[in-house]
């Protein structure tokens, strides 16, 4: 069934104009000046980038180590809890990375480097891993598993359901591996002490200042676009392996696995987990919330100063922080809530069409590629993209408004919604749209009265998936006049100054903001939220 | 079947309203009276242009950078928007990038007579920009780990063998640090600059490493004040704040001692904010007004009293004991130094990300 032609025009117009444009405009640069490819040839390039893919890899193996045991347990055992921890399991993704990096920096002062990176990283995102491992888990039928277990027992029947699982969790660690080498704050920061940890990211950020040849920079950001784009590339082969694939008709879920006294173990592991990825720093945020800044205590006239003194943790200090916090932030927080759900609100409908395009046209899979694009790039060579575009003097009142941050983060972010929307069409079998069209139904009706609400939980999860990074975006964002009103905007130029109360307060206001979509829809939803797959 | 028409039109009603309801929210900027691009930390420098804005009765619109990309966002941009300028004034906490600025033709000539008595070394011979209050590059010192303070009063002391592992600088990558090893080169000659340098970048992976290599200054003034690291490279603002915790740091300015041979001593690196009008800019007398304002002894003063610690260029401009000017400054031309910057980078990319 075909897409609305107009309608996936525009959407393809907003795709193009926000996400692809401006990374066309900043590779004609390139062709100014071939020779700088030379330079990727350069050993120190090379290392660079080796060590960068073995931190990705590490990332990689610690996420499928915390996140299959967790995505399984919540999945398919009665350990105690499981919905809440299954919901809590999102916390880390919401965070940012040099958050978590900070708090577990306190607990292991001495461990840095390389084994820090890799350990704040894959905490902070094996949640892609354990979430679509619960998925997968969810959708092995009970039939296959009563026959691996009557043939073979435990171990066979774990075999069978691995390999069916297996495609998800490599699914959520590829996502991971995207995440990990894209980030050079976390290992320039916990690597301030000790061996230095350097990763290409570093390279890639440093060739921005001016003065240096563009050609240059560009040609130093294409290894990692190329590193991201191939492993989107195989995690979107992968989302639809195993048991992620669509349910036959005559389905029937799981049963939960009565583990007996052993649940209480499993549930210790699951806590184990969680405090190390959410109780703690969030914790941490919460404890610095409530610590006064020091004081001069009073001496007599004539005396030299007392030395400063840090009065105690007080919850009634914990609330003035937040006090404060919403004080001084109040328009940066709504700036950011309203960026976000706008960007959400727009990308909808845009993903909306253009993964009905990539699902059902033989074209499809440009379309995939062209939204995952924006994502892969280097967040500075995006932003520069986007004022080459974008500033000119009849354009000049977008360019310093609020809807070149919303083009801006629609067009980074889309690949996320199309992603999701375009795996949910495809488990939705065409005949219903054939059978509505055959009463005469227009294209666009079809796509809101059969193709909606069949996918809706995917709609929700890509909007809630957009608004999230939205909120968190600040590398591209440097370059976006009117972004610099944003919360993590306000959020990084705070922690500069040791006023750890009032940024922590502002941290975690910032992150239940981030949450409540997630949050409302748990509460009042009746089915659950897709994500991705 | 009669539930799903009703989501779905529901679905349908909730998508138009927020469709019609995004161009309210993508709703173009109002015009400024004046765009300022501001490096100096937002937390210093927004209750400053809003006294500037009471005081004329200007809307400015100011826009900041972040600690983590230092100057290389606004810097970035005013370069990039140079076929359709959209700043009228560039505030930079540092010097290096401005004069790089004016050495790409960025920038336009304005003589303030306000910073008349502004002295020459901070003042671009063609105008094209103004240092004013600046900050010192110290050694901020661990008492509690450094209990005899006179034992570091020089650069070297990082390299000496007997403090391995604990000192720190931040990666001269960004910001006043990659501003300062580009100011050794020039101070030192390559021979001895490299000689430093590539000492602490060849050591780096070392554990312990030659030298710690930090994330930033603030970083380095916060591994010192936790008592993490003995010693490291900051800036006096860094400095100033990590001191107002409580914590037992000193600053050390170092270099103040003649050479073994008598050489006159390296001195201390100062690096002042910069002011300067990018070329084309839409507001131009505006732009000029604000300069005046910036450069003005007032501000000077005003800045050398906040939480930031500037010290004033003018000699005679009050100040409180805290802020020091009474050490030796290191002897170099910040003109050259802006013009070497970019190669610079370059060198230290290649240096300090060499694995």
């Amino acid at each position: 069934m075909p897409t609305p032609r107009p309608a996936l025009g525009v959407a393809l117009a907003v795709l193009v104009l926000f996400g692809i444009l401006p990374l066309a405009m900043m590779s004609t640069r390139l062709g100014v000046d071939p020779s700088a490819l030379g330079l990727l040839g350069e050993p120190r390039i090379l290392d660079l980038l080796g060590r960068t893919l073995l931190l990705g890899l590490g990332v990689v193996g610690l996420c499928l180590l915390l996140g299959v045991p967790f995505g399984y347990w919540i999945a398919r055992t009665n350990v105690p809890g499981a919905g809440l921890w299954g919901a809590l399991v999102w916390v880390p993704l919401c965070l940012p990375p040099l958050i978590m990096g900070m708090s577990w920096i306190e607990v292991w002062p001495h461990v840095r480097g390389a084994p820090m990176t890799i350990w704040i990283l894959g905490l902070s995102y094996f949640p892609l891993v354990a979430a679509f491992v619960a998925k997968a888990a969810r959708r092995v039928d009970r039939r296959q598993i009563d026959a691996a277990g009557t043939v073979g027992g435990w171990s066979a029947q774990w075999r069978m359901e691995w390999s069916l699982i297996a495609p998800a969790a490599f699914f959520g660690a590829t996502l991971a591996f995207v995440f990990a080498i894209n980030d050079f704050a976390v290992p320039d920061y916990v690597s301030s002490v000790g061996s230095k940890f350097n990763v290409y990211a570093d390279e890639v950020f440093a060739t921005w200042q001016a003065g240096q040849k563009d050609s240059r920079a560009i040609a130093t950001a294409l290894p990692l676009i190329a590193m991201t784009l191939g492993a989107l590339w195989i995690a979107l082969k992968l989302r639809r392996g195993g048991s992620l694939q669509s349910v036959g008709s005559g389905f029937q879920a799981p049963a939960r696995m009565d583990l007996g006294p052993w649940r209480w173990l499993v549930l210790g592991g699951l806590l184990l987990i969680l405090t190390a990825s959410v109780f703690l720093p969030v914790g941490r945020l919460f404890y610095e919330a409530g610590l006064p800044v020091p004081i001069q205590a009073q001496t007599a006239v004539g005396q030299p100063p007392a030395a400063m003194i840090r009065p105690p943790w007080t919850l009634g200090h914990t609330w003035e922080a937040f006090q404060t916090a919403l004080e001084r932030c109040r328009d940066n927080l709504r700036a950011s809530i309203l960026l976000a759900f706008a960007a959400a609100t727009v990308a909808l409908p845009v993903a909306f069409l253009l993964a009905h395009a990539a699902a059902r046209s033989r074209r499809g899979k440009w379309i995939l590629f062209g939204s995952l694009l924006p994502l892969a790039a280097p967040a500075i060579l995006f932003g520069i993209g986007q004022i080459v575009v974008w500033n000119h003097p009849l354009t000049q009142s977008f360019y310093t408004g609020d809807g070149l941050v919303i083009g801006m983060l629609l067009g980074r972010y889309l690949a996320f919604p199309v992603m999701a929307l375009t795996s949910a069409i495809e488990n939705l079998s065409p005949r219903l749209e054939e059978a509505a069209a055959l009463v005469g139904t227009s294209p666009m009706q079809r796509m809101g009265r059969i193709v909606a609400p069949a996918v809706l939980p995917a709609l929700a999860g890509s909007w809630t998936l957009v608004f999230v990074f939205a909120m968190r975006e600040l590398d591209a964002a440097i370059l976006v006049p009117a972004a610099n009103k944003t919360v993590m905007f306000r959020l990084y130029n705070a922690v500069h100054f040791y006023r750890q109360d009032y940024v922590a307060a502002l941290a975690l206001v910032t992150l239940f903001v981030i949450l409540i979509p997630g949050l409302l829809w748990t509460l009042f939803a009746r089915r659950k939220m897709e994500v991705l797959t | 079947m009669h539930k799903i028409n009703r989501t779905t039109r529901s679905l349908r009603r909730l998508t138009l309203w927020l469709l019609a309801a995004s161009p309210l929210l993508t709703a173009c900027s109002k015009d400024p009276d004046l765009v300022v691009y501001v490096s100096l930390d937002m937390e210093f420098s927004a209750p400053l242009i809003a006294e500037f804005e009471a005081e004329t009765g200007l809307k400015v619109r100011a826009e900041y950078d972040t600690e983590a990309s230092k100057t290389v966002g606004l810097v970035r941009r005013i370069v990039e928007e140079a076929k359709n300028p959209r700043c009228d004034v560039f505030w930079n906490n540092e010097i290096a990038q401005t004069v790089n600025l004016a050495h790409l033709g960025h920038l336009t000539p304005y003589d303030s007579p306000v910073a008349a008595d502004i002295p020459a070394e901070f003042r671009d011979p063609d105008r094209r920009w103004t240092g004013f209050g600046a900050r010192a590059r110290i050694l901020i010192v661990n008492t509690e780990l450094v209990p005899d303070p006179s034992e570091i009063d020089s650069m070297w002391d990082l390299l000496d063998p007997k403090w391995r592992g604990q000192a720190c600088i931040a990666r001269p990558l960004t910001g006043t640090t990659l501003t300062h090893a580009a100011a050794l080169y020039l101070a030192l000659g390559n021979e001895r600059a490299e000689e430093y340098l590539g000492a602490i970048a060849k050591g780096q992976h070392l554990e312990p490493p030659v030298v710690n290599v930090a994330s930033s200054n603030g970083q380095t003034a916060r591994l010192v004040r936790e008592g993490v690291l003995a010693f490291g490279w900051t800036d006096t603002d860094d400095f100033a704040v990590a001191k107002a915790t409580g914590a037992p740091v000193i600053a050390v300015y170092p270099d103040q001692k003649p050479g073994p041979g008598g050489e006159p001593p390296l001195g201390t690196l100062l690096i002042p904010n910069t002011v300067c009008i990018p070329k084309g800019a839409p507001h131009l007398e505006s732009a000029k007004r604000f300069v005046d304002w910036v450069l003005s002894r007032k501000m000077e003063e005003r800045l050398a009293f906040s939480k930031s610690a500037q010290i004033p260029v003018r000699p005679d401009v009050p100040r409180p004991d805290s802020v020091r000017s009474d050490f030796v400054h290191m002897q170099i031309s910040y003109v050259a130094l802006g013009q070497q910057i970019a190669n610079r980078t370059q060198r230290m990319q290649a240096m300090f990300l060499d694995q």
